[in-house]
């Protein structure tokens, strides 16, 4: 089975600013992580290669800084990575973004899962994912917290939604978008991570994946986006609990709950 | 545990690097060394476990990675409960095959990248959480006679909590204690002693500078400008307490290092 991830590079904090003037994130001076979503997507490729056996390979588009997200995969049992950089991808919206990504994995072929998280903590969009699958035209299911069964020629996830979770049947190739409740993503060892510090990550540009120049980039990209503006600062409220121990405990409990903290 | 404080050999702390260093083979480097320096003086190397919940690296990979030597009485693991059963079982396995003897048993501090341990995983069924006393009990079942198994004490928690605590984590099978951080006499230290004269206990002394890092863990804000010297406040702790071990936490190798070796004789 081969199975490719796609992973992004994302801002560290929350408080990443947005330039007025491109209205883009800026990512200068900011610390650069793994999007935490895509650690589970990372995880759920290697253990279903360990367990069908094949391989799983990370692909991002970015920057070449994204090298370190694609490293930090391969320190965790991804078997190689490939980095989507050049100045012509820059700009690219998701609609472009997943287009890209499509070519790759066209690129790479004989490909029968493509994994993703479920979306990127900079963008929030959950589009990517999708948008590969419509590129490609293949099959897909979001928000999945369970791979049931695979086989050579299908696979059964269990789909999160609000109201409980639907069982789906798709045949493959396909595109799945995990949920944090799939797995346990592990945290990767010293081995691990020299090794990945040795492995060479080949970068492709648009010319290597036959991308259509017109569909990448800012050209590429139909999204406009017309203004930006904070959200509204959140109202925080402290709350009393009073009473013995077991009442504070059993209201704290419910608080809790209430809130799905816990 | 108890010849670690007839023989006078510090409890030496030394961090692992972090998993998101960007410099990995330069931590490497000042870490092997440390430890060497440690095995060198005849202390013991206490190598911590994802402290305060910052994801670093394992000590036993790192001693077997780095392939430092073992000497079984001078290296002291921590192991906390955020982990995977398998990763646990990894690391105590690898500490059996090393000779690694002693083990500091702490629930942890934890992050939102680390594992929990599940009451299955470690065969508890009346619980609903993985603490240091499950911990310890899966320990002693699983790996019988091969472990001296230590255990935290906290003379900042409310004190009959602790206590009670402290009970549970014996009569799970530990067999030596580490304090936090004491800077003065500490009548709750005393209170312990008093209850377990036979356990061996371990007094822990803050060797950084910035005393107000300690604020959380005492529960009381420290002011950031507070001057502290810690080697004076090491020799108060062994005239303090003659009975008990030393652990060195954030021991500054470059500055403090040469200065222990003739405090405590």
């Amino acid at each position: 089975m081969k199975i490719v991830v796609c992973i992004k590079q994302v801002p560290a904090t929350n408080d990443a600013k947005i330039d007025p003037k491109t209205k883009r994130i800026v990512r200068k001076g900011i610390k650069a992580i793994l999007n935490p979503f895509d650690t589970y997507a990372v995880e759920e490729g290697v253990q279903l290669r360990d367990k069908f056996r094949g391989e799983v390979i990370a692909l991002s588009m970015g920057p070449q800084k994204a090298e370190e997200s694609l490293r930090e995969a391969i320190s965790v049992g991804v078997d190689r990575a490939i980095l989507l950089s050049d100045r012509a991808f820059g700009g690219s919206d998701t609609w472009a973004t997943s287009y890209a990504l499509a070519k790759a994995i066209e690129k790479i072929g004989d490909v029968d899962l493509v994994i993703c998280g479920k979306q990127a903590i900079d963008g929030d969009t959950a589009q990517v994912g999708p948008g590969i699958a419509a590129h490609l035209d293949w099959l897909q299911a979001t928000y999945v917290m369970a791979v049931e069964e695979i086989s050579s020629s299908s696979i059964r996830v269990k789909r999160m939604h609000e109201d409980g979770y639907d069982i789906c049947e798709m045949s493959l190739p396909a595109v799945i978008t995990v949920v944090k409740d799939i797995n346990i993503p592990r945290v990767p060892s010293l081995k691990g991570r020299l090794a990945s510090r040795k492995c060479e990550i080949p970068v492709w540009k648009p010319d290597d994946i036959g991308a259509d120049t017109s569909k990448i980039g800012l050209d590429g990209s139909p999204t406009r986006v017309v203004k930006i503006q904070p959200p509204p600062p959140r109202h925080t409220s402290t709350k009393k609990i009073e009473g013995s121990s077991t009442e504070c405990a059993q209201s704290l409990l419910r608080e809790l709950r209430l809130r799905s903290i816990i | 545990m108890i010849h670690h404080i007839r023989n006078k050999i510090y409890h030496v702390e030394v961090l692992p690097p972090k998993q998101d260093s960007e410099k990995l083979e330069k931590d490497l480097e000042i870490f092997s060394n440390k430890y060497l320096r440690v095995m060198d003086s005849g202390y013991c190397a206490c190598i911590t476990d994802n402290a305060m919940g910052l994801l670093s690296f394992q000590g036993t990979e790192m001693i077997e990675e780095l392939d430092l030597p073992v000497i079984p009485e001078q290296v002291m693991i921590h192991l906390n409960t955020f982990h995977t059963k398998d990763d646990l079982d990894n690391i105590l396995d690898i500490c059996k095959s090393k000779g690694i003897r002693h083990l500091l048993i702490i629930t942890g501090d934890g992050s939102e990248r680390l594992p929990k341990l599940q009451p299955s995983d470690v065969g508890a069924t009346d619980v609903e959480s993985v603490t240091s006393v499950e911990l310890l009990k899966y320990i002693n079942r699983e790996y019988p006679d091969t472990f001296v198994l230590g255990v935290a004490f906290n003379p900042y928690e409310p004190e009959e909590h602790e206590f009670e605590k402290m009970e549970r984590k014996m009569k799970a099978g530990a067999t030596f204690i580490i304090t936090q951080p004491l800077i003065e006499r500490n009548e709750i230290v005393e209170r312990l002693l008093e209850k377990y004269p036979e356990i061996p206990v371990i007094v822990e002394a803050w060797m950084s500078r910035k005393l107000h890092l300690l604020s959380e863990a005492v529960g009381y804000e420290i002011p950031e400008n507070t001057e502290f010297d810690p080697i004076s406040t090491l020799k108060m702790l062994h005239k303090l307490y003659p009975e008990c071990g030393i652990y060195l936490s954030l021991l500054g190798f470059k500055t403090q290092y040469d200065l222990i070796k003739d405090i405590w004789v």
